[in-house]
């Protein structure tokens, strides 16, 4: 019943958001009609509720353990516990998909019913474009990964084709025996079985979906000829939304790769993990430059190129992870949509860029002024763009440029690792922070040396300041001390900024501290959130620093009672736990340690290894256990365990210093993201009824 | 019999020819292997059968057998260059993070750059062909004294308005 | 979401064309436009390319891909040597273990075949040619043909998927087998006999 249910709702979907095209299409360009454009923005209303039910029958066939769906057979198991049947709806290619179209749903629904009045022009186009990329979506699902595919048995069919799997009941059917089901299910990939899991795909999906809103604006702009500021507005700041679901789905998706995967680390430069960060690297340059436009009028082609970009690389993205374009340790199993995908990517790409093109001939993308020095906000911008681009061309060419040109020119197959993303992307990293540092201190239009020279004494001293505090921290190499000098510019610049905006506050004011670094934030929230997310920048930069530059390791095997020394600590090996049978059916072998340092027992650490009897392929996994400080993460793995004397066992120690920062510092990002982003009551209650009471009304 | 036989002294006369290139280097008798100095190795090698995944953390069995192999061969002499280049010899440049060929190499660290400038030139004419039709420049915003916070307060309010 | 937008609207609205009258257009794309496009087009043709590349899968048929091989004695051949032999090629590796379960069965059908001389056995050793790979054809006994595949380059011209997988090569050089896995001395000894 939840399959059909299922079915009939995503193809329910799939006609409503074409009429939701062809409504708005028609109705806004040739029949000029309220009524069908109206009914062509209610069609986006429906199918955010088709979808909804959708989501909801997949969800509860899983959490009802319904394994004739063939899905909820290959990613859920009758042993698991009922939070990871939740989270399985992700678990794996088709109900991801799902998952994802349900989102991207979610978010036309939100952009329309938020921006319908305050840009009811470019609206029917933004709904043309939202959802066609929808509908594309669901076709995939429908047609190449679909979830509500149930299990049959044929018994008139020859014997090897007599279990098959199918949308409705084929000709003959019967569905297996339930029991039989059950025994033979899957189970959710064992390295999937983590809390990071649990948040960490949704937050990237909802990072990667919320692109196509300030992508649909644009492309709205475009058609529709409404090319003044309007639309930025509206994009810019579904712009941050989409930076912010993308930003913490990349943070978190480290956090699970240095929890789950056991490695010591938290970005391995994997194609995967590079592809979710190019539509991140486009996305903040355009956070940047939209700033230019609004204060000055400029850059407006650019920045179009920059927000169909961005959207560009999330399909890119989405496309190269789940077609099997690339191999990667996060890739989905290669399926039958690359093709679609493909052509989607390219297509999408190509009518953008022409429509940018095109309307740039035509005149009417020209900017308001000209750039009247090199030294001066704008071009600083423009600079920092530059090197947000520069990054995305470096990353780009070694995830999937330098693998694929070597393979159909030279026949020859390369994967690009971290030794070349550390050889070409710190100078452009250092680029970042130093521009990070200088450009908020230049003012628009123009500057002068000698002013902005003034502007950078006190971060400068405060930089050498805290320079000196980790060189008596024990930071001698001189590449370590420039690297850290360059981070903790741009942060003091942004905390010194925000300084200097409180007292000027204050004196005008008489304000107390609190207040008017309050009333700051309420006033320009972008640039002190913007401040703010500089400072949690600053903070990730000096951990991912501390952890790349300084990590420690070391690997030993000990006997039951013996101990090795890193970095200070001593590691003491007391006994081994194995064989522990969990509540999901997999075995457990757990080393029980103690960390000491200068004579103390710090903490007691189970780091273990996990083996799914049931599961095929990656049947292990590896959980480290680790002593955290603020100092450093004491960080260990069991490597093995000698089956035949238990006595001894082989661990590998990481010593990852000032690794927390980068946690804490994504925090702050998170935080100064969303006082940025967050929507603020400008005017007074009654202006703002009176406003709304305003529909304008083209044609 | 024989064949093997073949095989076993074909090994051990690999291993001396690798010893004897490897004698003005390093002319010390060769130490005890630990799992740090196969690791530091095995760091820099990808598994060559599973994507992007360093031997030194790769759990699988084929990827245990390499990590002996790079301790054998440190245990026979050969340094860090030789493992690598014996290894990027058997299963291919996509072992390493940087491909060793020349031409690869090249293709991999030059391409990217080659395609920034080319990325400059184009932004950066098209910025220069709009800047040409451009009606009017912009005045300057006043550059104020930073030094007098009541100017650096007026300015802060400006910006705050606009 | 936007509420101040709200406010900055320009409440005329312009239909269509009347935004930029006032400014002199040519809709023909300039030189740098035209060659974006193509830049665009492309790149997006690499990728297509990749992807065809990367969807293709074992022969089936037609001529098979031409090799030269170094067994681990040191006996170098070329695949298009043998021509008019039948040809049975295995990839296999000391760390698979499927091809444990195979490789007596290979070399059981080899030995049946080995006097007749115009069929040969090629192991050719995927990812794998250290004393491991010398000591799994020692345990196995294994008398045909083996040798490494130096820099995996045979495996990416099979697009092999992975370990075990053999191919059937006919007296013309013409793939006519591929088995993914499970090799039988019983299944192999039909497709020979069948191209003998």
């Amino acid at each position: 019943m939840l399959a059909e249910i299922g079915l009939v709702a995503v193809f329910l979907a799939f006609l409503s958001s074409l009429y939701a095209i062809g409504a708005s299409l028609y109705g806004e360009r040739f029949a000029r009609s309220e009524a069908v454009v109206l009914s062509g923005r209610n069609a986006v209303f429906v199918t955010f509720t088709l979808m909804t039910i959708a989501i909801l029958a997949l969800q509860t066939a899983l959490m009802s353990q319904q394994y004739q769906i063939a899905y909820v057979w290959s990613v859920s198991s009758p042993d698991m516990p009922d939070f990871f049947r939740f989270t399985a709806l992700w678990g794996s290619q088709a109900g991801s998909l799902l998952f994802w179209s349900f989102l991207m749903s979610a978010f036309a629904a939100a952009a329309v019913l938020l921006n319908w009045r305050s840009h009811r022009r470019i609206m029917p186009y933004a709904i043309v474009y939202m959802m066609t990329t929808l509908a594309f979506f669901v076709a995939l699902v429908l047609l190449f990964e679909n979830p509500f595919n149930r299990w049959w048995i044929i018994p008139t069919n020859p014997v090897d084709q007599q279990v098959v799997q199918a949308g409705l009941t084929p000709a003959g059917g019967v569905a297996p025996a339930a029991q039989d089901l059950a025994a033979s299910a899957q189970g959710l990939n064992p390295l999937l079985r983590h809390f990071g899991m649990a948040i960490h795909p949704p937050m990237l999906y909802l990072g990667f979906v919320s692109f196509v809103i300030p992508f649909a604006f644009a492309m709205g702009a475009l058609a529709s000829g409404d090319l003044s500021t309007n639309w930025i507005k509206a994009t810019r700041r579904w712009a941050l939304v989409a930076w912010l679901f993308l930003s913490l789905g990349l943070l978190l998706g480290g956090r699970w790769a240095y929890d789950v995967l056991g490695w010591g680390g938290y970005w391995g430069w994997d194609p995967v993990e590079n592809a979710a960060f190019l539509p991140w690297l486009v996305g903040t340059a355009f956070l940047h430059s939209v700033m230019i436009q609004e204060k000055r009028g400029m850059f407006k082609v650019w920045n179009m190129f920059l927000v169909i970009g961005s959207f560009s690389a999330v399909i890119f993205g989405t496309f190269a992870t789940r077609s099997g374009l690339v191999d990667s340790v996060h890739s989905f199993a290669r399926s039958d949509i690359g093709f679609p995908m493909f052509f989607f990517w390219a297509g999408i790409t190509i009518v953008s860029v022409w429509l940018i093109l095109w309307r740039r001939s035509r005149g009417e993308l020209r900017d308001e002024h000209s750039n009247n020095s090199l030294l001066s906000r704008e071009s600083l911008f423009m600079l920092n763009n530059f090197v947000f681009v520069a990054l995305f061309v470096a990353i780009f060419w070694g995830s999937f440029g330098a693998p694929i040109v070597s393979e159909l020119v030279m026949n020859t197959n390369i994967t690009l690792g971290t030794d070349y993303f550390m050889r070409v992307t710190p100078p452009l990293f250092a680029a970042l922070y130093i521009l990070m540092g200088i450009a908020p201190l230049a003012a628009w239009g123009k500057t002068s040396l000698t002013r902005l020279g003034r502007s950078v004494v006190i971060p400068i001293i405060l930089t050498i300041v805290s320079l000196v505090f980790f060189m008596v921290g024990g930071l001698s190499t001189p590449g370590g001390l420039i690297a850290y000098g360059i981070v903790l510019f741009a942060g003091w610049v942004a905390l010194y900024e925000t300084y200097r905006g409180i007292v000027a506050r204050r004196q005008a004011h008489q304000e107390g501290v609190l207040q008017s670094l309050t009333a700051l934030f309420n006033r320009n929230p972008r640039r002190y959130g913007g401040y703010l997310i500089h400072f949690g920048i600053t903070i990730i930069g000096i951990g991912v620093i501390g952890s790349t530059l300084f990590q420690q390791e070391t690997q030993r095997t000990l006997a039951v009672g013996e101990s090795l020394n890193i970095g200070g600590y001593t590691l003491r090996y007391d006994s081994l736990d194995n064989g522990q049978i969990a509540e999901d059916g997999r075995s457990m072998d757990i080393a029980n340690l103690t960390v000491i340092r200068d004579g103390k027992e710090l903490a007691h650490l189970r780091p273990r290894r996990d083996f799914f009897p049931q599961t095929d392929g990656m049947n292990t996994m590896t959980i480290a256990g680790s002593y955290s400080t603020v100092e450093n993460d004491f960080y260990v793995i069991l490597v093995d365990w000698e089956p035949v004397q238990q006595n001894a066992a082989t661990f590998k120690v990481y010593i990852n210093p000032l690794i927390n920062l980068v946690w804490w510092g994504g925090l702050i990002l998170i935080i100064g993201t969303l006082l940025a982003a967050w929507p603020r009551e400008v005017l007074p209650a009654r202006i703002r009824q009176e406003v709304r009471g305003f529909v304008p009304r083209t044609a | 019999m024989i064949k093997h036989a073949r095989v076993l002294a074909l090994i051990a006369v690999t291993i001396l020819v690798v010893m004897s290139w490897n004698v003005s280097a390093q002319d010390q008798p060769t130490t005890t292997v630990t799992d740090d100095d196969v690791n530091a190795i095995a760091h820099e090698l990808y598994c060559p059968v599973c994507e992007n995944i360093t031997l030194d953390v790769c759990g699988t069995a084929a990827c245990a057998d390499w990590r002996d192999e790079i301790r054998m061969q440190l245990e026979a002499g050969r340094t860090k260059e030789q493992i690598t280049d014996d290894f990027v010899q058997r299963f291919g440049d996509r072992v390493v993070g940087t491909p060793q060929d020349s031409v690869l190499r090249a293709l991999s660290l030059v391409t990217p750059w080659v395609i920034i400038a080319a990325v400059l030139v184009l932004v950066g004419s098209m910025v220069m062909g709009s800047q040409r039709r451009r009606n009017k420049p912009l005045a300057a915003v006043q550059p104020p004294d930073d030094r007098s916070i009541d100017r650096y307060q007026k300015l802060l309010e400006e910006d705050l308005e606009g | 979401m936007n509420e101040e937008s709200v406010v900055n609207q320009p409440l005329p609205m312009h239909g269509d064309e009347a935004v930029q009258s006032s400014t002199p257009r040519s809709s023909r794309l300039g030189l740098g436009s035209i060659m974006l496009l193509m830049g665009i087009v492309a790149v997006a043709v690499v990728f297509g390319l990749a992807l065809a590349r990367q969807n293709k899968s074992q022969p089936t048929a037609g001529s098979a891909p031409d090799f030269s091989l170094t067994t681990f004695e040191g006996q170098t051949f070329k695949l298009s040597d043998l021509e008019g032999k039948v040809v049975v090629i295995n990839f296999w590796a000391s760390w698979c273990g499927p091809c444990r379960d195979e490789a007596p069965e290979l070399q059981s059908a080899w030995e049946s075949y080995q006097d007749r001389g115009d069929v040969v056995f090629i192991g050719i050793a995927y990812a794998d040619n250290g004393p491991k790979s010398v000591a799994y054809l020692k345990e196995f006994g294994v008398t045909y043909l083996n040798g490494p595949d130096l820099g995996t380059r045979i495996s990416e011209d099979y697009n092999i998927q992975g370990v075990p997988e053999t191919f059937v090569i006919d007296r013309q050089g013409n793939v006519s087998q591929f088995i993914y896995a499970g090799v039988t001395k019983q299944r192999l000894s039909a497709i020979i006999d069948q191209l003998l």
